[in-house]
């Protein structure tokens, strides 16, 4: 079978372990039965904003047993770009995120990168500026993702995207985005496992699923999150398996790797 | 036939081996040393000259430019100085560079902003504004109780921040029919502090991404724009040269609407630029220096 030699699980966070603050069902237990077959398992999420502690603390509070570094997001991704580069940023990140950065602030001279999140009281015109001038004498522009906009308690709002085609348009050069979907990323959450011994569980179809099978991993994409009916036609080819929940993924993996 | 007039002949020849010198000093590419000779090849009867960054850089006139607009006022050849500045009126950028001691009328100025205002009376649109406080008088026509059905964007330095964009993305997505406008599509420039500092370009790329909108471009480059300039001027675009410091904006918008496009190495210009696929028909040092070549003195 396709996951005989099945070392590695990568799983979303947000839409997939829990929504908001409420378990998709029987995740908890799920989690528990997919540690016992002793594949690797990486959570990779997504965020502009969390850190990587925050996030632990809800999973830990909605009942997951996981550890701290088993946690992976475009963030520390970003953190990881910066250290494997020895680069010197520029953070336009929301403070809150700062503590994913820690170390990497204190330089002596000019920032030779920027890292764009989403960072509302960074992005004005005296910063933006500072970005830019930097960007034009050759700094590496990293933007943690593209999103154009996201939902926000009062309405639609800006995403990071918008400024990181700004600061592209205005220095000419394309920004390397860390999260999913990019490889780069999904080859950091598998840490030298082969992709195609390794499966990757989401309910984005683009982000998740195309994103790792574009790696040749193999994509379960779950119908819980923001997964609306026909996403899985949405992709070529399609998510390996299409499942109605996270447990109903892990049930199905064991099948598999048994059989 | 044409009689070879002994004058003529000196009079090139000493105009080719100008161009050769300045070629072997200062441009290594040998394919912009062919258009050298070439762009001279027709009449120029016009100019359009772009002004930061070739008259003036920040507040302080460019060494040689105000000799040069002299000189140029003084051979009679038409021209117009068009620019993108929507951060300040006519009114006031005709006086800052007459106190530089160029001598200009407000008739040599094209500026987008009276052309937006132009299309929005023609269309009667109601305009959501992100311009500089210095400007808005301009749109004071345009005030209205009714909610906005375009947004007009321009150079509006600090006033381009989170929350200034983020309105008008959301004014943007509840519109039945959404319009964007944008003072030219100037990706930087040199502020009067001698930084490069952002242009409405990058912040107009932003709303366009966010809304899936095309912003409808007022001023350079769009070819409507330089022709609009061109018919004041009564010439037309092949017997015509644009003066810019930006390769793409100034140089490459004037050639894609059939005009000659010089670039000159000061303002925002980088060594760069010179391998850029847009390649200018000439390239000089300064202004005066173009000029100089232009009017072959």
């Amino acid at each position: 079978m396709a996951l005989k030699g099945l070392r590695s699980v990568l799983i979303d966070l947000s839409g997939t372990l829990h929504i908001d603050n409420e378990i998709t069902p029987g995740a908890v237990d799920a989690l528990k039965r997919l540690r016992e077959t002793n594949v690797i398992i990486k959570f990779v999420t997504n965020t502009t904003k969390e850190s990587k502690r925050f996030l632990y603390e809800r999973l830990c509070k909605l009942g997951f047993d996981l550890k701290h570094d088993e946690i992976l997001t475009s963030l520390l991704a970003a953190r990881q770009v910066l250290q494997s580069e020895s680069l010197r940023p520029m953070l336009l990140v929301d403070s809150a995120a700062l503590e994913d950065f820690e170390g990497l602030t204190n330089f002596e001279g000019e920032p030779d990168s920027v890292v764009v999140g989403l960072a509302p009281e960074h992005f004005n015109y005296d910063k933006l500026n500072q970005a830019f001038r930097l960007l034009l004498e050759g700094a590496k522009l990293i933007a943690i993702h593209e999103g154009r906009y996201y939902k926000r308690a009062d309405g639609l709002a800006l995403g990071p995207g918008p400024f990181v085609k700004a600061l592209e348009y205005a220095a000419g050069g394309p920004a390397t985005v860390v999260g999913k979907p990019s490889a780069e990323f999904f080859h950091i959450g598998l840490s030298g496992v082969h992709p195609a011994s390794a499966v990757m569980i989401g309910d984005d179809v683009n982000d998740d699923i195309n994103g790792a099978q574009n790696i040749g991993m193999h994509g379960y994409l779950v119908q819980t999150g923001k997964y609306r009916p026909g996403d899985e036609d949405k992709i070529s080819p399609k998510p390996f398996k299409t499942v109605p929940n996270f447990a109903a993924a892990v049930e199905d993996i064991i099948k598999q790797m048994n059989s | 036939m044409r009689s070879v007039n002994l004058n003529s002949v000196l009079q090139r020849l000493d105009r080719l081996s100008r161009v050769l010198i300045f070629n072997l000093s200062s441009c290594p590419l040998q394919s912009s040393k062919m258009a050298k000779v070439e762009w001279q090849s027709k009449p120029v009867k016009g100019l359009l000259i772009d002004i930061s960054g070739v008259l003036k850089s920040g507040s302080e006139p460019i060494a040689g430019s105000v000799e040069g607009l002299r000189l140029l006022y003084e051979s009679g050849l038409p021209f117009r100085i068009v620019t993108n500045e929507s951060q300040c009126t006519v009114t006031v950028l005709l006086r800052m560079l007459q106190r530089m001691g160029f001598n200009l009328k407000a008739d040599d100025i094209f500026s987008p902003i009276p052309a937006v205002v132009e299309l929005l009376r023609k269309e009667q649109l109601r305009p959501y504004l992100i311009v500089h406080p210095d400007v808005e008088k301009e749109f004071d026509e345009f005030k209205s109780e009714e909610e906005p059905n375009c947004v007009v964007l321009a150079d509006a330095q600090e006033h381009f921040n989170y929350d200034s964009l983020n309105k008008v993305f959301r004014l943007l997505i509840e519109m039945e029919k959404p319009q964007i406008f944008s003072l030219g599509t100037g990706k930087y420039y040199e502020g009067d502090d001698g930084l490069l500092h952002l242009d409405v370009g990058p912040f107009t790329k932003a709303v366009e991404y966010a809304t899936g909108l095309k912003a409808k471009i007022v001023g350079k480059p769009s070819s409507e724009f330089f022709l609009s300039a061109l018919n004041d001027l009564g010439i037309k675009p092949e017997e015509a040269v644009m003066i810019g410091d930006d390769v793409v904006s100034d140089v490459g918008g004037a050639q894609d609407c059939g005009m000659r496009g010089i670039l000159v190495r000061t303002g925002k210009y980088r060594t760069k630029d010179e391998q850029h696929t847009v390649k200018p028909d000439a390239i000089f040092n300064n202004f005066n220096d173009a000029i100089h070549a232009i009017l072959n003195i």
